[in-house]
Formats: C-alpha cells, sequence, structure tokens
C-alpha cells in the first residue's frame, strides 16, 4: 500500500499545483501580500508532499519492493545500501521524480523571500508552479515511478555496474539542482515581463540563485568527467558526447548570465539581453534533462529509452520556452533603460564582450550536437562530430574569454581610470613570456600546447596582480586580522576564486591534452615496464569475489628510481546478474599526475594486454572546477558589491 | 562615450566575432565529420575502399570466430550479414567486445585493411549503438529485445 501513497501523494501535489496557477493568475491583476501568503502555503505543501513521496520510492527501494517495476527494473538485494539509494535517480522515473522535488524545493524556499516586492513575488511563485504542474503531469502521464509490476520477480535485474559508482551517485542530484536552479532566474525574468517591474533590485535578488544553480552545475559537471575519467578506461575525461555537451551548454549560458546581471545591479542597462539569458539558461537545462532521458540523440554513454515520451517533452519544451519568448518579443520594448556612457575600456564592456563569446561558444557547441540529427533527418547520412570539430571552433572562440578574464578585474565601471593598468599589462606579459618559455624548453609540445598554457599562466598572474592591488589600494595590514576579514568582505573575493579555477583547470587541461603518454603493451607475471623514470611489476593476477561481482584482479608494482612508490591492482570485473563486465583502472594519483592502468584481455601464457597513460597535471581540471564552484558559492555570501565603485 | 559610437563599435564587434565563429563552424563541420557507414553501404557507395581517405565509422557485428590476436593487434571482421570488413585494431578492447556483438570502429583505410583507432562498445549486452540497431533492422537481420 505504502507505494500507492506515494502515487496519490503526486497526484494530490498535481491538482493542488494546478489550482495554486487558477488562483495566482485570477490575481494577477490584483496582487498584493495576501495572494502571496496563500501562493506561499501552497508552494510549502508541493513540497512537503512531493518530499514524502520521494521518500516513500527510496524506502521502496532500500527495502527491495520489487513489486514496483522500476525497482525491479534498477535494483537487486545483493546491491550494497548507497546504490539502492541512488538508484532511486539511476532511471528515468525516478530521476524525474528527483527533479521535481528539487523545482518544489526552490519553489519553496524563493517563495518565503519577502523581501522581493508582493506584485514580482506572486508572479515568480506562479511562473514556477506552472512548470512544477507541466512536470507533475509528464509523471503522472508518461512515467510513473510508482508503478506495479504483474508478476513479482524473484530478484531484481539490478542497476548498471558502471552506474554503482560513488561519484556517479552524486552527478544526477548535483546537475539537477544546477538544472532546477536555473528555473528560479526563468522565472524572475518571465515575472519581469508579465508585471512590467523590473529595478536594480530584482537583479540583486536575483543574481544569489544563478550563483548556487551555477556552482551546483559545475560540480555535477565535474563529477560527471571525473567519473567518466576513471570508470570508463578510455583515460579521456571530456569527449565531447552529446550527453556532456547538454550539461555544458546551459552552464556556458549561466556563466555569461552570471556576469551579466551584475551589471545591472549597479545601472538599469542590458535589461532585455539579461531576461533573454534567464530564459535561455532555462531552455538549456530542459533541452539538457530531456536530452539525456529521451535517447533523442545518438550517444555512446545515452541511456536507451521510449520515444513515445517524444511528444509531451515537445509540448513541455513548447510552453516553457515559447510562451516566455512569445512575451518576450512583445514586452522586452517597454522596458527603460537608464542613459549609460560607458567607455570602451570598462567593466561594462568586458562583460559584454565576455557575453557575446560565451553565447558563441555555446552556439558551436548547439550545432555540433544537433547537426548529425539535422543531417539525418535530412538525407538519412549518420555521421558523428568529435572533438576535432570543438577544438577547431569551441577552443578559439574560448581564448580570447580567458584572455580577457585575467584584464577585465582590472578595469573599472564605466570609466577607464586605472592609471596602473598599463604598468599591470607590462608585469602580465613578461610573467607569461617566462612561463611559456619555460613550458617550451620543459618539452616542445605544439603551438596550441603552448597558447594553453600560457593562457593559464596568464589569467593566473593576473588574478594575483589584481588581488595584490587591491590589497595595497585598501591599504590593508596583514597583521590585522579584523581589517583582513573587512578586506575581504568589501571585495569579491568568489570572482578571484573562480577565476583562479579557470587558471587552476586550464593549466590541468595543458598537461592532460598534450603532455600524456599511452603505452600498449602485452606482458606476463614477474615481467617489468619501463616508463620514463618509473617502472611497473607485474607481481600477479588473481580472481577475486567481490559483494556483487567476480574480478579478475592484478598486482603491480610501482617504483620510481628503484625506489618503491605504491601497488597498483586493475580489474576486470564480471557482474553475475547482468552478465556484464567492467574495466577498473588502477590509478595512482599525485599532485603532479596521474598513473593510469588498465588491464586488457589475455592469459597467462601469451600474456596480458596492458594500457598505461601517464596523465600529468589531470587532477587539477577537477580541482579547477572545484575552486570555480567554491567561488560561485563565495559570491553569494558576498553583499553585492553596490557600494563600492558605483 | 557617444552613445551613437558605442552602439556602432558594439554593433561592429557583434558582426566580426558572428562572422568569424560562422567561419570557423563551416570549416570544422566539412573537415572534422565522420562518417557511418555499415559494410554492405560502405561497398556500396565507394566500391573500392582505396577511394575513401577519410577518417570514418564502420558499425555492425562482430563476425563469428573472425577474431585473431597477432601480437598487440586484434584483427577482426564487421558484418552487417550481407557483406564484411576486415578492421585491424591496436590496444584493449571494450569490455564487450566479443563475437557477435553490435559494436562501431573508427579509423581509417590503409591497403584494403581498416586500421581502427577506436573501437566503441556498449557495457550492457543488449545494447546496440543505434545506427548499427538501424542499418541491421533495414537489412532484416535484428533480433534485438526492445523492438
Amino acid at each position: 500500500m505504502i507505494p500507492e501513497l506515494g502515487h496519490i501523494l503526486v497526484i494530490i501535489t498535481f491538482v493542488i499545483s494546478i489550482m495554486q496557477c487558477f488562483y495566482w493568475l485570477c490575481n494577477l491583476r490584483y496582487t498584493n501580500i495576501d495572494v502571496v501568503r496563500v501562493l506561499q502555503k501552497g508552494s510549502l505543501i508541493n513540497f512537503l508532499f512531493i518530499f514524502l513521496s520521494f521518500f516513500i520510492l527510496t524506502y521502496s527501494f532500500i527495502t527491495s519492493d520489487f513489486s514496483l517495476l522500476i525497482v525491479s527494473n534498477n535494483s537487486h538485494t545483493l546491491k550494497p545500501l548507497i546504490y539502492k539509494i541512488s538508484g532511486v535517480w539511476g532511471n528515468h522515473e525516478g530521476s524525474l521524480l528527483l527533479w521535481v522535488l528539487i523545482l518544489s524545493a526552490f519553489t519553496f524556499f524563493v517563495s518565503f523571500k519577502d523581501s522581493i516586492n508582493s506584485k514580482l513575488l506572486a508572479s515568480i511563485i506562479g511562473v514556477q508552479t506552472i512548470i512544477l504542474s507541466l512536470f507533475l503531469a509528464f509523471i503522472l502521464f508518461t512515467s510513473n515511478p510508482f508503478e506495479r509490476v504483474d508478476e513479482l520477480p524473484l530478484d531484481g535485474r539490478g542497476l548498471n555496474p558502471l552506474l554503482q559508482d560513488p561519484g556517479l551517485a552524486l552527478h544526477p542530484p548535483m546537475l539537477y539542482i544546477g538544472y532546477v536552479g536555473l528555473s528560479v532566474s526563468f522565472s524572475f525574468a518571465v515575472a519581469a515581463l508579465i508585471t512590467g517591474e523590473i529595478n536594480k533590485d530584482w537583479a540583486r535578488q536575483m543574481r544569489p540563485w544563478i550563483a548556487i544553480a551555477w556552482s551546483a552545475l559545475t560540480i555535477g559537471i565535474a563529477l560527471g568527467s571525473w567519473w567518466a575519467y576513471y570508470e570508463l578506461g578510455w583515460g579521456g575525461w571530456w569527449f565531447w558526447d552529446p550527453v556532456e555537451n547538454a550539461s555544458f551548454m546551459p552552464w556556458l549560458v549561466a556563466t555569461a548570465l552570471l556576469h551579466c546581471v551584475s551589471i545591472l545591479e549597479k545601472k538599469l542597462i542590458f535589461i532585455n539581453w539579461t531576461i533573454l539569458l534567464s530564459i535561455l539558461a532555462f531552455s538549456f537545462s530542459l533541452l539538457g534533462t530531456f536530452i539525456v532521458r529521451s535517447g533523442l540523440l545518438t550517444s555512446v554513454h545515452a541511456f536507451a529509452s521510449d520515444p513515445s515520451r517524444g511528444v509531451f517533452i515537445l509540448i513541455i519544451l513548447g510552453i516553457s520556452i515559447g510562451v516566455p519568448l512569445i512575451l518576450y518579443t512583445i514586452k522586452s520594448s517597454s522596458f527603460n533603460e537608464e542613459k549609460s556612457n560607458f567607455d570602451i575600456f570598462s567593466k561594462e564592456s568586458a562583460i559584454l564582450v565576455n557575453n557575446l563569446f560565451l553565447t558563441t561558444a555555446t552556439l558551436t557547441v548547439l550545432i555540433g550536437t544537433l547537426y548529425p540529427l539535422f543531417l539525418d533527418a535530412i538525407n538519412g547520412n549518420k555521421v558523428s562530430i568529435g572533438p576535432a570539430y570543438y577544438n577547431a571552433t569551441f577552443a578559439p572562440i574560448m581564448a580570447p574569454v580567458v584572455f580577457l578574464m585575467a584584464i577585465a578585474p582590472f578595469l573599472n565601471w564605466k570609466k577607464y581610470t586605472d592609471k596602473n593598468f598599463i604598468k599591470k599589462m607590462i608585469f602580465l606579459s613578461a610573467v607569461t613570456f617566462l612561463g611559456g618559455t619555460l613550458l617550451y624548453l620543459i618539452e616542445e609540445k605544439s603551438i596550441f600546447a603552448l597558447i594553453c598554457g600560457s593562457l593559464s599562466i596568464w589569467l593566473f598572474t593576473g588574478v594575483i596582480t589584481d588581488l595584490i592591488s587591491k590589497i595595497r589600494e585598501a591599504k590593508v595590514k596583514l597583521q590585522n586580522i579584523k581589517q583582513i576579514f573587512f578586506f575581504i568582505s568589501k571585495i569579491n573575493l568568489g570572482i578571484h576564486v573562480a577565476h583562479i579555477g579557470v587558471a587552476i583547470f586550464l593549466a590541468g587541461v595543458t598537461g592532460e591534452q598534450f603532455y600524456k603518454s599511452e603505452y600498449n603493451v602485452i606482458k606476463k607475471v614477474g615481467d617489468i615496464i619501463n616508463i620514463g623514470t618509473k617502472s611497473l611489476k607485474f607481481d600477479k593476477i588473481e580472481n577475486i569475489d567481490g559483494p556483487n561481482y567476480n574480478s579478475l584482479m592484478a598486482t603491480f608494482t610501482l617504483y620510481e628510481n628503484n625506489k618503491f612508490i605504491s601497488k597498483l591492482r586493475p580489474e576486470k570485473r564480471f557482474y553475475t546478474n547482468q552478465k556484464s563486465q567492467t574495466t577498473e583502472a588502477a590509478i595512482l594519483s599525485d599532485f603532479w599526475g596521474d598513473t593510469y592502468l588498465v588491464l586488457g584481455e589475455g592469459d597467462n601464457k601469451t600474456g596480458w594486454s596492458l594500457r598505461i597513460y601517464s596523465n600529468p597535471l589531470v587532477s587539477w581540471i577537477w580541482a579547477g572546477a572545484f575552486f570555480m564552484a567554491v567561488g560561485g558559492i563565495l559570491s553569494v555570501t558576498q553583499k553585492s558589491s553596490r557600494f563600492r565603485n558605483v | 562615450m557617444n552613445a551613437k559610437y558605442r552602439r556602432l563599435f558594439i554593433t561592429i564587434i557583434i558582426i566580426l566575432t558572428l562572422g568569424l565563429a560562422t567561419k570557423l563552424i563551416l570549416m570544422a563541420l566539412e573537415d572534422n565529420i565522420v562518417y557511418f557507414y555499415t559494410p554492405n553501404d560502405l561497398i556500396e557507395k565507394f566500391g573500392d575502399t582505396k577511394n575513401i581517405q577519410n577518417k570514418i565509422r564502420i558499425g555492425g557485428l562482430v563476425l563469428e570466430s573472425s577474431i585473431k590476436k597477432e601480437g598487440e593487434k586484434t584483427i577482426f571482421m564487421i558484418t552487417d550479414r550481407k557483406k564484411e570488413v576486415k578492421v585491424v585494431f591496436k590496444g584493449p578492447l571494450p569490455d564487450l567486445f566479443r563475437e557477435g556483438q553490435g559494436i562501431v570502429a573508427e579509423g581509417m583505410f590503409q591497403n584494403n585493411n581498416f586500421i581502427a583507432s577506436e573501437v566503441l562498445a556498449k557495457h550492457d549486452e543488449n545494447y546496440m549503438p543505434p545506427e548499427v540497431a538501424d542499418a541491421l533492422k533495414k537489412n532484416n537481420v535484428w533480433k534485438g529485445a526492445s523492438d
């Protein structure tokens, strides 16, 4: 009976949310605080009910209630507890319920922001609730997670063994917090279009939500990439796979939005552009959600699924993207912008250029993702677009963004006033030139390696120079802790941390892309493999039983300059209940890079085929993403910089 | 700065960027697209494999008892149950590479041998790359469970 209760809760929430939408629409002209109070209660109830329903589904997974279809298809009694829980969102139906749970949570939190004026707030809750009811309808009519099976199976089919992984357990929730978080800025934008009210406070209230969503999205994408790196055994971390692109496009647009909205906090300019970006960011999130689950695009690691949901998906996309865009074309000309005479060398210009390049970069990714689909529809040609396309389009468009990222923080709002600008530029160029030369001397690689590495150095130096000059200007004494805290609270530390993150990320990319080496060998037990100053000794290979798999595990000893470093144990795992097999690479990570060892096919007579990668600085890629996310979170806690530089 | 000049300046930058991006995209699409063929399509379209200079993808099933090991190299045939293509691949194969499995190989032709740089197979035994499934359906040899 308990699962039926979960189902009924979803139905009740659906009814309440529909009623809420009508209540909001009927009171659109006479919105006051009382209307807001009613909507707040509604969103509280929605949140609680969905939470309970989600809890019930999780409970069914934990107790292995195989009378539920998705439990029997995706779980197994022998599975460890954490993967029973992550199994909840390891499938289409459950992941949609998670999506809705996060949406109702965001709606609940934003609805109690009484500092937003009530006319705007009512519309924000209204728009959020419309999205909520659309998704609830989608769940109820096409993807009910509480569907029962006709015949009770003895045991479940288990979760795809590749997905039984701590990194991937957390990847969907983080990604969804990012996707859904962007619904808040979307609702702010649509509410502004409906009420016609927009001011600096609108931007100030909206920015923290974008920053939270952006940080979560950053972590979500990084986790996915990290998982692909250590689990797929291909040694790569980003494959420009349509599924990856689907999460990357909203990230790019959200990055543009995050920068753009900071202008609006100070002066009412670029209103239309900010609204358009808010709508686009969430549209890409929706597209991302559906691309992954609909099997719309062919992808090496797409989940196979049911295309009959397509029509419903198109309806949801049509309503949530089409209606706001129509509203936008009607209403966007009615906003009054302030007059502003900003210089070419000002923060405003820099952010404008940042936005232009980021949206263009998004466009290249979008075309690369959709072109195969388009070509298939036109003439039936099956093509795939790989990294080469993105290296030729995305990379050259992003390079100027990084270039500007280092110097834009030197600029001031509105006017070119920094007398030390030229001095700083000379310093930056000198350091980058030295760094680049050093890189060239260490090992000569392609010109692209040099550009990529130099950009990282350029950006790193830029951020540090900016921080130092701000410390000097504020005349902070480093001994005085109170003064340091005051200083930190005054500058936007989040920006610096996030930009340092990009520099770290780029260093990692340089190392992984251009300085990595790969060895394919066939070796027998007892053999020694030499890789530069390191050597690997093949100790043994044996069969070992895991909780729900059998493993073929090889043991190697890694020496550097004949000194013992570590044991490496690559495995092949055979999951008996799925009859499938995974490769577990053995990875030894340290600050300067990874040794990545994959066990291939073979036998004791002819030897085992092995693939060894040496990946310099590869973990910097995810460390960089982590810094970016921390920067985003810091910028939430930071009071708007309205008191400075106005 | 004067609003009129600023607008002009912004417009010029936008046009330049978009123009450059379009150019880059068109060039990249021309050079970096990898076409997918089944062995039968390939032979129908090109006749002789000497005519193929670009990187392509071939998809189909791994022909039964065609897998041979020569040191680090694995040699096998890809079939769509009509024609076969010989594939040479160096390095460890994906987990679910086995006879009768649907796979996609990416690479180039050298002297009538397809030298694969990558062999893709899904880690789920019921999975078939969509292109392969389509091609097999076309040839009426599809025996998939999901259809």
